[in-house]
């Protein structure tokens, strides 16, 4: 692990039994587990190659319980990591030594559908696509769909502000949740937004969405539910080059089609996939792009044709266009498969998640070939090409010694050119720890002060997921100090009316 | 009153350390085009950013626009629409409603979020906005988001920017996602419906698979106060109208105004209204015609509510029997234009008591000044979250220097 955590406190972890003791007044029975082998499974989230035991595990079953827990720890001054499902790709619920890990995975109840309104209001420890599959039957669907939504739970999307496939034209968590209601640190249980389109005042909604776990703990969601499109068919494209492929994503966007999907793949994915899920996919393309149009039969048939049209004007080598709900989904076997199918050939990858202009692909495309070379590692690219979210995988093993910290290297090499290009550090997958030093390739330190200072209106001990998103923690106080300039100026120089 | 014409970012740091410095609250100001809403303010000085006009990048293929935020709003919407592009939030023109010249930037057009009809599918301003170049309180520039339209790089300050009416920070350049322009638009027009009635049709629309982009009613009282126009035009007059939109590919358009028309027969024959006639319609609703500050209502209070679309029919039906007002609704219920015979507290009490009840909010987006001196202009929240929300401002803003007092009654400049 190259990432340094905040030091343990070592007074804290002196009172673990008091604390544990204390804990279980507040949360009876299993649900706090202090057992070195039991916390096992909490060791590490989806970023597995960092793992870290937590002090103790609470697992909480009301939001009076995590308010009590909370507060308990704000007035003891002990740290604590929420946690959803543990899918987290980036380590938002890395453990702390001596941080309390709070779990949420008791809070699997959908509280109501309102289907007028067209919202469900749910717990965080739902799964992404139980929302789906719950509204299902009436027509409806939750649209945000990160590919582990079998497992991951919308507390956990909500704070990850989570993506998907198909968030080009349907958003990601940030344009599909209404209301919460989150914990405090101090145990103060708040209630923002409901079933309206908009809460008045500040977006409170808009800042907790995306805030790693950071400002507070989410017990209840609410998401707008939509209408599943009457159908949807898929096109998979090959091209003899990326240069080619990427043209063909400006020009499809340009023409005024936003696709529900619309995703590339370099050929070592390709390779990884087909020879994993047999898809059908060319072997003999540099790129291969899934797009899906979805809507009414006659507007699909109509996006499908001009599509095609303008990969042939790209000089696509080949197409072919689902005609049936089975050769739709098999187009995207493969690419829903592509993680585990480029872990079939490599004992250990590294996920990237940067963001770029979608122009800027193939200048990206062949820095990661040249940086590749550098650093003698393989890496196969997926690319939800539609919004220029980027997944090079880097391929490694980890039993080599020293091809984890050269494959972290070549990472972090990668998201600096993304940040080079116009881009961004992550698209979908958050900061956690994973991308926490890079923090400063964005954004300046008045910049990252800022943001503090809104940790600071939330959490000014700074107890909640310490050691994340922010690479430097500053005092609220010293954060809060206004600097006068010059005196008391006259607005010099300035014209005025 | 001082005006400190900016001309860019450095300025702005400069002037709002000076007035930090001095102590001196300024007031934000594009064009001024919604000065008159919020609490009256007491500020002495105006930072006026209407010099920050520039177009910084647009990239259709990317979509997104970066400009400055005093660009003239109508100049930076030609200029997306020559590419076949849009704002899909739809934002108002307050204009007419508030009275005043046709004019508004950028900066204004996010700090006040106001989104039309097309929220209900596309989002509000805070969905659209992507990155932002902004002064804090603080006197310093710091930058938020990105130029990338997915991006979970840090907490996400755009959103709270948008909406925020000023009070954080000083918008000096935004990054805004663009989407293409719908090719066609059909609008269905059902005739006669009372409000409930009404609220349940559109339920039933935006319930349905066919992608409903705009569902309004007008109550046929509101008629009497459409006068000139789209709205005032829409056939035979004293009639309640409720409207339901598709756009897209002419095709799909035409197919699922069909197919909606068959979901809708329980509540009468729709006639269609075609491309430019729908978007006449829709323009009206958006910037709330039927209640413009030239027309006969123009004296009175408006407000605009925001509740559960499904409790919007009952909710606005009784403000209006019991009030004696006239109401219009938006976002298939979820928005209540609320225009009320004039009262000293323009019938706050009573708005917020019933908004209350359907949990929504409730804003007195028109009124004299001397009626919104009295008035929480601005929907009161909970202890809890009013308390945070005051934390989150003194974060961006300790000294309470951008447009104090615009937001909460009572603050004293």
């Amino acid at each position: 692990m190259t990432i340094m955590m905040p030091a343990s406190d070592e007074a804290v972890l002196g009172r673990r039994d008091a604390i544990v003791a204390a804990l279980r007044a507040i949360v009876p029975g299993e649900g706090v587990i202090d057992k070195p082998a039991e916390m096992l499974p909490y060791e590490s989230d989806g970023l597995m190659a960092y793992r870290q035991p937590p002090m103790v595990v609470v697992l909480p079953d009301t939001t009076e319980q995590v308010s009590r827990v909370l507060k308990y720890c704000f007035e003891e001054g002990i740290k604590v990591v929420p946690r959803g499902s543990g899918t987290s790709l980036s380590g938002g619920a890395l453990p702390l030594a001596d941080g309390v890990l709070l779990g949420l995975g008791k809070f699997k109840r959908i509280r109501e559908i309102d289907l007028d309104n067209r919202v469900v209001v749910t717990e965080p420890g739902v799964t992404n696509l139980a929302i789906s599959q719950a509204v299902a039957d009436a027509g409806f669907y939750y649209a945000p769909d990160p590919s582990s939504q079998i497992a991951c739970s919308i507390g956990g999307n909500v704070a990850e502000n989570s993506g998907g496939v198909h968030c080009l034209k349907y958003g990601m968590t940030t344009n599909n949740v209404l209301g919460c209601e989150i914990v405090l640190i101090s145990g103060e249980i708040i209630k923002i937004g409901g079933k309206s389109a908009e809460a008045g005042g500040y977006d409170l909604m808009g800042i907790i969405t995306g805030s790693e776990g950071l400002l507070g703990v989410i017990t209840e969601v609410t998401v707008r539910i939509l209408q599943k499109p009457e159908t949807a068919r898929a096109l998979m494209v090959g091209f003899a080059e990326v240069e080619a492929a990427g043209e063909c994503v400006a020009n499809i966007i340009g023409a005024g089609i936003i696709p529900g999907g619309m995703e590339m793949m370099d050929k070592p994915a390709i390779h990884a996939a087909e020879a994993f899920v047999h898809a059908g996919y060319p072997l003999d393309v540099e790129a291969l792009l899934i797009i899906e149009l979805d809507g009414p039969s006659i507007e699909v048939d109509e996006l499908i044709s001009r599509v095609e049209a303008i990969a042939l004007g790209c000089g696509s080598t080949m197409c072919r266009i689902s005609n049936s709900e089975a050769e739709r989904n098999l187009f995207w076997a493969g690419r829903k498969a592509a993680f585990p199918a480029v872990g079939r050939i490599s004992p250990d990858y590294l996920c990237m998640d940067g963001t770029i202009p979608r122009g800027a692909l193939p200048k990206a495309l062949a820095r990661i070939r040249d940086l590749s070379e550098k650093y003698g590692l393989r890496v196969a690219n997926v690319f939800h090409a539609g919004d220029g979210n980027l997944h090079p995988l880097i391929l490694y093993d980890a039993n080599k010694p020293g091809e984890m910290d050269k494959a972290e290297a070549f990472g972090a090499d990668i998201l600096r050119c993304c940040v080079e290009l116009g881009g961004v550090l992550t698209g979908e997958h958050g900061v956690g720890v994973e991308k926490r030093d890079l923090m400063p390739e964005m954004f300046s330190e008045i910049d990252l002060n800022q943001q503090q200072r809104l940790k600071c209106a939330f959490d000014a001990q700074g107890l909640l997921n310490p050691g994340k998103v922010f690479p430097t923690l500053h005092r609220c106080a010293e954060l809060g100090r206004v600097h006068v300039h010059g005196g008391k100026l006259a607005f010099p120089e300035l014209p005025r009316f | 009153m001082d005006t400190l014409k900016v001309r860019d970012a450095g300025d702005v740091e400069q002037v709002v350390r000076s007035a930090l410095a001095s102590e001196q609250p300024l007031e934000i100001i594009g064009h001024g085009s919604k000065r008159l809403i919020g609490q009256p303010m007491a500020t002495n000085a105006l930072l006026d950013l209407s010099a920050l006009n520039a177009v910084t990048a647009y990239e259709p293929n990317e979509l997104i626009i970066t400009v400055q935020a005093g660009a003239p709003l109508a100049d930076v919407l030609s200029l997306i629409d020559s590419r076949n592009q849009q704002f899909a939030f739809e934002p108002i023109n307050t204009s007419r409603l508030l009275g005043g010249p046709d004019v508004g930037t950028i900066g204004g057009m996010i700090g006040a979020g106001l989104a039309g009809p097309r929220r209900i599918k596309a989002g509000g301003a805070r969905d659209h906005l992507l990155g932002a170049h902004a002064v804090s309180g603080f006197g310093d520039s710091f930058k938020a988001g990105g130029k990338v339209v997915k991006n979970v790089t840090g907490y996400d300050l755009c959103k709270l920017l948008a909406g925020s009416w000023g009070t954080l920070a000083v918008m000096t350049e935004v990054t805004l996602k663009v989407m293409p322009r719908p090719e066609s638009e059909r609008t269905l027009a059902l005739r006669g419906l009372d409000d409930v009635a009404a609220n349940r049709a559109m339920t039933a629309a935006l319930g349905s698979p066919f992608d409903v982009s705009g569902a309004a009613h007008v109550p046929n009282s509101a008629f009497r106060a459409a006068g000139e126009s789209a709205l005032g035009d829409l056939g035979s007059p004293q009639q309640a109208v409720t409207l339901l939109r598709l756009e897209g590919i002419t095709a799909s358009a035409v197919h699922r105004a069909a197919a909606l028309g068959k979901v809708l027969a329980p509540f009468g024959a729709a006639e269609i209204l075609e491309d430019a006639a729908s978007a006449a319609v829709w323009s009206s609703v958006r910037d709330v015609e039927p209640f413009a500050a030239a027309g006969t209502l123009g004296a009175w209070p408006v407000w605009r509510i925001v509740c559960p679309p499904a409790s919007g029919g009952a909710l606005g039906q009784a403000l209006a029997r019991d009030t004696g007002g006239d109401v219009l609704y938006d976002w298939g219920g979820g928005l209540i234009w609320a225009a009320l015979p004039p009262k000293a507290d323009a019938q706050a009490a009573l708005v917020r008591a019933r908004v209350n009840a359907v949990g929504g909010h409730a804003t007195l987006l028109r009124a004299s000044e001397l009626v919104r001196r009295n008035v929480d202009v601005f929907h009161p929240q909970q202890s809890g979250l009013a308390g945070l929300s005051e934390r989150v401002r003194h974060s961006f803003d300790p000294k309470i220097i951008l447009n104090r007092g615009r937001l909460t009654r009572g603050a004293v400049a």
